[in-house]
C-alpha cells in the first residue's frame, strides 16, 4: 500500500507543553484511518497538524516531520495554501457561509482560480451528487446554505471541501452534532469518498470508527499506543490501555 | 462494581457452564445406561436433553442482546462470539449423548455385545477434555486449551480401534451384526463428542488470545 501521509516522531507544543509526542504513523492512500482516544489526548492537534491549521495559533511549534507525497509538509519553501487545497477539513460544527448553496462551493472553486461559469456549474454538479445532496437541493440552489438542515449542512461542507479535488480529507468529529439518519448517510459518503480520497477522521464514537475506518489509531495523553487494522483493534488490540478504553473500563 | 456489560456477560457466562455441567453429565449417565443396560436411565438421559435445548435458546438470546446493546469490543466481543459457538457445540454433545441412550433403549435391557472396555475410557477422555477447555476459560489459560486439541487424537484412535475390533466379530459371526453396528455408533458418537470437545477448547483459546487455531491441526 501507498503512503499518503506518514508522520515521522512528530511532537507539537503548544508553548511549552508538548499535546502530542512523538507520534509515527503512516496513512496508506485512499483507506480511511480513525483517530480515537479520550478528550485531550492530542487527536485533533494530531489532525490540524497535517494541513498545518495549527501554524494560526500563536506559540506553537512542531518537532518531527510530516511527509505528504514523499515531501515535508514543514520544509522551509513548502508552498502552505497549496498544502491546504491538497489537504481539506470538515469540522465537527457544519459552517456553511451565509450565501446560497451554489455559492457555497462556486466561492471556494472561484478563489482557486476557476472562473469559466460552465466549469463550476459542472463541478458545483458534481460535488454535491458525490455527496448525495444534489437531488435534495437541485431545485433550490440560490436559496441559503443556513436554511439546509444540520446533516444537509455538513454534506454541503463535504461537497465543498471535495470541489477543489483535495487529496486527503481531514474530518474533526464530523457526525457528532447530527442526528442518527444523517450521521448514517454521512458515515456511507466516508466510505464512497475514500475510492478518490485519503480520509483521516477523528472521532469520539467508537462504533462509528469501527464502521468507517480501514486503519485506527488509539491515542492517550498525547501518545500514540497502538495503530493496526480497524478489524484488529476492535477484536484483539495487542495493548491492553487500547483494550481498556475500547471496552470502556478505562480510569 | 462491575459495569452493566460485565454484569450481563457474568450472566451469560453462568448459563454456559450450567449447561456444560449438563452435557457431562449426558455422556457419563449416557454411556452408563449402555453398560448396565439401564433402561430407565437413558429415558432420563433423553429428557434432561430438553434443558440442554432450553439454554442453547436462552444464551443465544443473551448473546444477540449484549452485540445489539451493548456492542462489545475486544475479549469482551470475543467472548460473545465463543459462547454463541460453544453453546451450539454443547447441545450437539446433548444429541449425541441422547443418541447413545437411544441405543440403551433399542438393547431393551440386553447386555452389549461384548463387556466395554474403550468406551468407558473415550467417555471418560471426552468428558476431562470439556472440564479442561471450560477450566482454560475460567482460568485465561490457553496452554491448557491447547492440550485439550491434542487429546481428541486418543478418542479417535480408540474408536478406529473399536470399529476394527467389532468388523471381526461380525466377520466371525454375522449374528452379531445388528449388536455390533449398535456398538459402532455409540463409538462414533463419543468420536464426534470429542470432535466438539476440541471445537471448544479452539474456541476458548480464541477468547482468551484472540488466536484462531482452527483447522490448523496436523
Amino acid at each position: 500500500m501507498n503512503e499518503k501521509v506518514t508522520a515521522n516522531n512528530l511532537t507539537f507544543y503548544y508553548g511549552e507543553n508538548p499535546a502530542i509526542r512523538d507520534i509515527s504513523l503512516p496513512v496508506y492512500a485512499n483507506t480511511v484511518l480513525a483517530l480515537i482516544g479520550p478528550s485531550g489526548c492530542g487527536k485533533s492537534t494530531f489532525l490540524r497538524c497535517i494541513n498545518r491549521m495549527n501554524d494560526i495559533i500563536p506559540h506553537t511549534r512542531a518537532e518531527g516531520d510530516i511527509i505528504l507525497d514523499g515531501e515535508s509538509i514543514f520544509g522551509p519553501r513548502f508552498d502552505v495554501t497549496g498544502l491546504r487545497r491538497r489537504v481539506g477539513m470538515v469540522f465537527q460544527k457544519s459552517n456553511p457561509f451565509p450565501k446560497s448553496i451554489f455559492e457555497n462551493i462556486a466561492y471556494g472553486l472561484r478563489i482557486n482560480g476557476i472562473r469559466d461559469r460552465y466549469d463550476i456549474e459542472k463541478r458545483v454538479e458534481t460535488s454535491l451528487k458525490n455527496t448525495a445532496l444534489w437531488d435534495e437541493v437541485r431545485d433550490r440552489l440560490n436559496e441559503s446554505a443556513l436554511r439546509l438542515s444540520g446533516g444537509q449542512q455538513q454534506r454541503l461542507c463535504i461537497a465543498r471541501t471535495i470541489a477543489i479535488e483535495p487529496e486527503v480529507i481531514l474530518m474533526d468529529e464530523p457526525a457528532s452534532a447530527l442526528d442518527p439518519i444523517s450521521t448514517q448517510k454521512i458515515e456511507e459518503l466516508i466510505q464512497d469518498l475514500k475510492k478518490t480520497y485519503t480520509i483521516i477522521i477523528v472521532t469520539h464514537n467508537m462504533q462509528q470508527a469501527a464502521r468507517v475506518s480501514d486503519f485506527t489509531a488509539f491515542f492517550y495523553m498525547g501518545r500514540l499506543i497502538e495503530i493496526n487494522r480497524t478489524d484488529v483493534i476492535f477484536t484483539k488490540p495487542e495493548n491492553v490501555m487500547t483494550e481498556n478504553y475500547i471496552t470502556g473500563k478505562f480510569g | 462494581m462491575p459495569t452493566h456489560l460485565e454484569q450481563e456477560l457474568e450472566n451469560a457466562k453462568i448459563r454456559i457452564f450450567q449447561m456444560a455441567d449438563l452435557a457431562i453429565e449426558a455422556i457419563r449417565r449416557s454411556v452408563e445406561s449402555y453398560k448396565r443396560g439401564d433402561v430407565g436411565l437413558a429415558d432420563e438421559v433423553i429428557q434432561s436433553d430438553n434443558r440442554l435445548d432450553e439454554l442453547e435458546i436462552l444464551i443465544d438470546d443473551e448473546c444477540i442482546r449484549i452485540l445489539v446493546t451493548r456492542q462489545p469490543a475486544a475479549a469482551d466481543l470475543r467472548l460473545v462470539l465463543a459462547m454463541l459457538k460453544t453453546n451450539t457445540d454443547l447441545e450437539r454433545i446433548g444429541d449425541f449423548a441422547s443418541n447413545i441412550a437411544r441405543e440403551t433403549i433399542r438393547l431393551n435391557g440386553k447386555a452389549p455385545l461384548k463387556p466395554l472396555v474403550d468406551i468407558p475410557i473415550m467417555a471418560q477422555y471426552c468428558i476431562e477434555m470439556i472440564k479442561d477447555s471450560f477450566l482454560a476459560i475460567s482460568e485465561r489459560d490457553a496452554e491448557r486449551a491447547r492440550r485439550v486439541i491434542e487429546r481428541d487424537r486418543e478418542i479417535d484412535a480408540l474408536n478406529v480401534q473399536v470399529y476394527r475390533e467389532l468388523i471381526s466379530y461380525m466377520l466371525e459371526n454375522p449374528a452379531t451384526i445388528s449388536q455390533a453396528l449398535g456398538l459402532i455408533m455409540v463409538s462414533k458418537a463419543l468420536e464426534r463428542i470429542g470432535d466438539h470437545a476440541t471445537n471448544i477448547a479452539e474456541r476458548a483459546i480464541y477468547y482468551i488470545g484472540g488466536e484462531d487455531v482452527r483447522h490448523s491441526k496436523q
